[in-house]
């Protein structure tokens, strides 16, 4: 293994100190001067059309300087998959119809919120109520209400993997198990609610500060909806307080900021309250999981038949993206010989779901790791054994998709199972409590281009100076994930500098090369740390040209940028420090500043990702008999990120996947009625407290990833998987109570219990 | 949302404060820590055109205890200061130990004691136990005092009995009898920190091995927390064995009267009433005895 100088260092983020000390600008932190405040009305019905909209009262109303509707602006829809424009099915007012609780149908701008609240409240809207649906099965019944027309069945995509004979392979199953599985829908609840602040110049461009993961995305669909040129469209990314895949896409505010910034000449902010954030706000994906799997009697894995629906919402918001990725994550962490997998996305008139952390894996996974731990008991053997037995290892070729080029599974597995001491505990626990495992696989960015765009998937650009340091310009964004940080340290690492020595520029369309797709998918650190390295590796080339002319050295030396100096490898003295090395380029180009572009766009890896991570995590619970509540006492963690970057942010990003699984397998849910979501506040809306998290213990499995920058890859997104099965599981050790439709309430587990009395009475 | 507008008027007496809420009736509304107050105002629920604050009124700050009158809780002393006090923590386990679970750290520094009462939640942490205890509320007016039994001031959710110009200045709680125990049980989705969806109180006192005096208090099961009256009933002057608190829980269940909302069904919540009804006695007795 290399030896590194920066890279696996635990370095403190330099903005950590910025965001606890309040210092950090966030987007509503920014006041401009003549400043409007935007509002947004929203449907009070799932399903209806638009008669009439009118805004003359509103407009009246002394302080309202702008009421904009539906009829005002271009006709124009968007969404994230360009390539495919008939999945573009939103604009950011609603003209026709409204499809859920919560859709935009009209915006005020006024000199300050509580005008712009009181003007919302003058604005009348004449609705024609439409018969709605609520749920997959109702949505896809012959003659149900059409939710949009071009999807008559309303199906908006659907998706087919295949590959061996499924049917043969079923044939020579010894066992074969088929469940249905349901999850639900939970919130990003990201603590920074979305907020957006546009200005409009003298020359009609427009700056746009945005709470996102993907300036370059808002970039290119603001300036599509507002019919403008992209060039003409700047997006800046202030400091984000996460997005989790809340934040990727254009949405309604920042359309309406550019807007009524543009017909008013004046700033317009718009910055959403909790309560809108919980009631209308993207969500997963909740689904319907069919799984049919076939084993031989030893355990080996057959063939595997997947369903899944997914429950969209009102429009596809980043719904396609996942009825793609929740069938690859199906054929994920196992070597299934024979697999099929059929997805379809199905509109239902609720609060559309997105892309959130896991991206389909935590629903698809907690199907996989549930059969897995059910098929274990049925064939007497450990379910981390058979995990063990299937195993995908380094090398393995998931037809169309990936070869594994990096993979820790095994040991994950097998360190998971000694830390835990897991043998032992699952035959020894005192009553009430149990012990269970999940497991997970993630991508490491997708190398899918459904947004089509036009430039590398990554771009960095450096430049150096002879004071020694360097400025790295990315359009990579950080959006609390610890990017800025990564990427200097990679950088760092690539030049022989030291962190202080470099400045970073980040996440504005305007001034950082062109492009970066974002912040979703577990992608910046592998594509935007490549990018830099690419950059690096040119400049490193132009300096070592330099001081090799210097020392007149022999050209089969073999040079190093090391501890801020430039030399020959093996002879230190031939060389010079980092900064005289650059000023001999910069003099030998006659003042021309030393500046190199990297770029990073994965080629030839398959349909997927260039990179998979694993791990393997083992769940300890206590089940108080009586009132059916789960205390998780304990988390075992093994997984495989590759080459870790920071450790101390890595164990960050596992200790934030453990609360929001935790959220995710216990408490967190939507109530809804008639497609209104009731819990609109963190009273109701139960994320776990800090006293609700379990005592933690991690390790890294040591694995290398050719692909990765320095051997990184994926760590953090994929970690928000195995929770939830291992806790059902967990659960199920200590109760009887096999969950399969999450959340795991304390109803469900007395109900389970009460059944497994009568099923033992029955039996004696 | 902001806060809407209105005025604000903070007077130093007890008197001064009656008279101010006589004047203004319905269109004042007193705050202690405002932890309720300001909330249900941003959210529009209340729109009050004077809030009367408590802060400069000294003597409403007070805990202290004498023997023979008992506990008083000053309308403004701290949820966290009730959870700490030295004589509460001994004498009054239960009226501390709700105190220190209700909501977060930051709003037991804010709020109090008697205004989680005068907010009259029927998931409010602190009735039940003070219930239990037999606790008095003092009420002052501009024509003086009277006193009112806690079980009896609350009408349904957010409403007390309280006429134009009083003020609840605090609340008495009775010296604990001998041989007496007092347990405070709840439950929520969350583990800790959280509002209680069930919660109950029962105070036991035994006496020569039987039970000479008995209550269990439900609460966030009924529009005001309730007595289970014919529980008490099935306990008072027998042994309490392990049996008859197994029949007084199932009683008590039968009593509640709980809704099903976002925070719990009602099925859950008889379930949880019979189940923390059982913990609270088998605890209160344990108490007792060691006293």
């Amino acid at each position: 293994m290399r030896e590194f100088s920066v890279v696996g260092k635990d370095i403190p983020r330099p903005d950590a100190w910025l965001k606890a000390t309040g210092k950090a600008v966030y987007t509503d932190d920014i006041k401009l001067p003549g400043m409007l405040y935007g509002k947004l009305l929203r449907s009070p019905l799932p399903h209806a059309r638009i008669v009439n909209i009118d805004v003359s009262k509103a407009q009246a109303l002394p302080g309202v300087k702008c009421v904009i509707t539906g009829q005002d602006i271009p006709k124009v829809k968007y969404g994230n998959w360009r390539l495919f424009p008939a999945t573009q099915d939103e604009y950011a007012l609603a003209i026709d119809k409204v499809r859920f609780v919560g859709d935009e149908v009209a915006a005020v701008a006024a000199i300050d919120p509580d005008i712009a609240a009181e003007a919302l409240q003058l604005i009348e809207v004449e609705y024609e109520e439409l018969p709605p649906v609520f749920d997959i099965e109702s949505a896809l019944k012959e003659g149900a209400p059409v939710i949009h027309e071009e999807s008559p069945n309303n199906v908006s995509v659907t998706r087919k993997i295949e590959y061996g004979d499924v049917e043969e392979g079923f044939s020579k199953a010894d066992y074969v198990r088929e469940d249905t599985f349901t999850v639900h829908a939970v919130s990003h609840a990201y603590l920074e609610p979305c907020s957006t602040v546009a200005q409009c110049d003298l020359d009609g461009r427009i700056t746009l500060w945005t709470s996102t993961q993907t300036p370059y995305i808002i970039q290119c669909l603001l300036a599509s909806t507002l019919e403008m040129r992209e060039n003409d469209v700047r997006v800046i990314k202030p400091y984000v307080g996460g997005g989790f895949g809340g934040k990727m896409e254009l949405r309604p505010w920042e359309f309406c900021a550019a807007f009524m910034a543009k017909l008013t000449g004046r700033p317009v902010k718009f910055t959403l309250t909790r309560e809108e954030e919980l009631a209308t706000g993207r969500r997963r994906h909740p689904m319907v999981i069919y799984s049919k799997v076939g084993f031989k009697k030893d355990g080996t894995l057959v063939a595997k038949d997947l369903k899944i629906s997914l429950d969209g919402g009102g429009y596809n918001s980043m719904g396609p993206t996942a009825t793609f990725l929740c069938g690859n994550f199906g054929a994920m962490l196992y070597r299934y010989p024979n697999y099929r997998f059929f997805g379809q996305h199905v509109y239902t008139n609720k609060p559309p779901a997105g892309a959130m952390r896991g991206f389909g894996a935590p629903q698809s996974l907690f199907a996989t790791e549930t059969q897995m731990n059910m098929a274990a008991e049925e064939l007497g053997i450990d379910p981390i054994e058979l995990r063990i037995k299937n195993a995908m290892v380094e090398g393995d070729v998931i037809p169309d998709v990936a070869t594994i080029s990096s993979c820790g599974f095994i040991d994950s597995l097998k360190e998971a199972a000694r830390m835990s001491n897991w043998k032992k505990k699952r035959k020894s626990l005192a009553p009430g409590e149990g012990i269970g495992v999940g497991c997970y696989s993630f991508i490491s960015g997708g190398v899918f281009n459904w947004f089509n765009t036009q430039y590398p998937f990554s771009a960095a650009e450096v430049r150096v100076f002879s004071d020694g340091t360097a400025h790295l310009l990315t359009m990579a964004s950080d959006i609390g994930q610890g990017s800025d940080t990564a990427l200097k340290q990679i950088l760092a690492e690539e030049l022989g500098l030291e962190m202080k020595d470099i400045r970073v520029t980040s996440a504005d369309t305007a001034v950082t090369p062109q492009a970066d797709l974002g912040t979703w998918g577990s992608r910046v650190t592998l594509m935007a740390g490549n990018a830099v390295i690419d950059a690096a590796k040119k400049i490193k080339e132009k300096l070592f040209g330099a001081v090799s002319a210097r020392f007149n050295l022999n050209v089969i030396y073999d040079m190093e940028c090391k501890g801020g100096r430039v030399y020959a490898k093996g002879r230190p003295d031939r060389g010079m420090s980092f900064g005289e090395a650059v000023a001999m380029v910069q003099k030998a180009q006659r003042g021309e500043p030393l500046v190199a572009r990297g770029y990073y766009t994965p080629r030839g890896k398959g349909l997927v990702t260039p990179a998979f991570s694993f791990g393997a995590q083992v769940a300890h619970v206590a089940v108080d008999q009586e009132t059916g509540k789960v205390e998780v006492k304990k988390i075992w963690t093994a997984h495989d990120c590759g080459t870790v970057i920071n450790p101390m942010a890595a164990e960050g990003q596992l200790e934030g996947s453990i609360h929001m699984a935790l959220g995710y397998a216990l408490s967190e849910q939507f109530v809804m009625d008639k497609g209104k979501t009731l819990n609109t506040t963190f009273l109701d809306y139960k994320i776990p407290a800090a006293m609700d998290m379990p005592q933690s213990k991690s390790a890294i499995v040591d694995t290398y990833e050719p692909e990765g920058p320095m051997g990184a890859k994926e760590v953090g997104e994929g970690l928000v998987s195995p929770t939830a099965p291992a806790i059902a599981e967990a659960v199920y050790h200590a109760t009887g109570y096999r969950c399969k439709d999450l959340p795991i309430t304390p109803e469900k587990i007395l109900k389970g219990l009460r059944d497994t009395k009568k099923r033992k009475r029955k039996r004696s | 949302m902001g806060l809407p507008k209105f005025n604000y008027v903070a007077p130093e007496t007890v008197q001064e404060a009656c008279q101010i809420l006589e004047k203004l009736g319905g269109q004042a509304k007193v705050m202690a820590g405002g932890t309720d107050l300001l909330i249900k105002m941003k959210h529009g629920a209340l729109r009050p055109k004077t809030i009367v604050g408590l802060r400069k009124i000294k003597e409403l700050r007070k805990i202290s205890f004498r023997k023979n009158q008992g506990l008083f809780i000053g309308a403004m002393a701290l949820l966290e200061e009730v959870a700490s006090h030295p004589k509460v923590k001994k004498l009054y386990p239960a009226v501390a130990y709700a105190a220190s679970q209700t909501a977060t750290v930051q709003i037991r520094n804010m709020g109090t004691v008697v205004g989680n009462i005068c907010n009259a939640a029927p998931s409010a942490d602190n009735i039940p136990s003070l219930m239990a205890f037999g606790a008095e509320l003092i009420i002052a007016s501009p024509n003086g005092e009277r006193r009112i039994l806690l079980e009896n001031f609350f009408k349904g959710p957010g409403e007390v009995n309280l006429n134009r110009g009083e003020l609840v200045k605090g609340v008495l709680v009775p010296p604990p009898p001998e041989g007496s125990g007092v347990s405070y049980q709840f439950i929520s989705q969350r583990s800790k920190v959280d509002i209680a969806a069930v919660c109950v109180a029962a105070m036991v006192v035994i006496d020569k091995g039987r039970t000479r005096d008995v209550k269990i208090v439900l609460g966030a099961v009924a529009p005001t927390p309730i007595r289970a009256l014919e529980a008490e009933g099935l306990l008072r002057g027998k042994k309490l064995a392990d049996r008859s608190i197994q029949k007084a829980a199932e009683q008590a269940s039968q009593e509640a009267r709980p809704i099903t909302d976002m925070r719990a069904t009602s099925e859950y919540r008889r379930l949880m009433v019979a189940v923390l009804t059982k913990r609270a006695l088998l605890e209160a007795r344990q108490m007792a005895l060691a006293s």
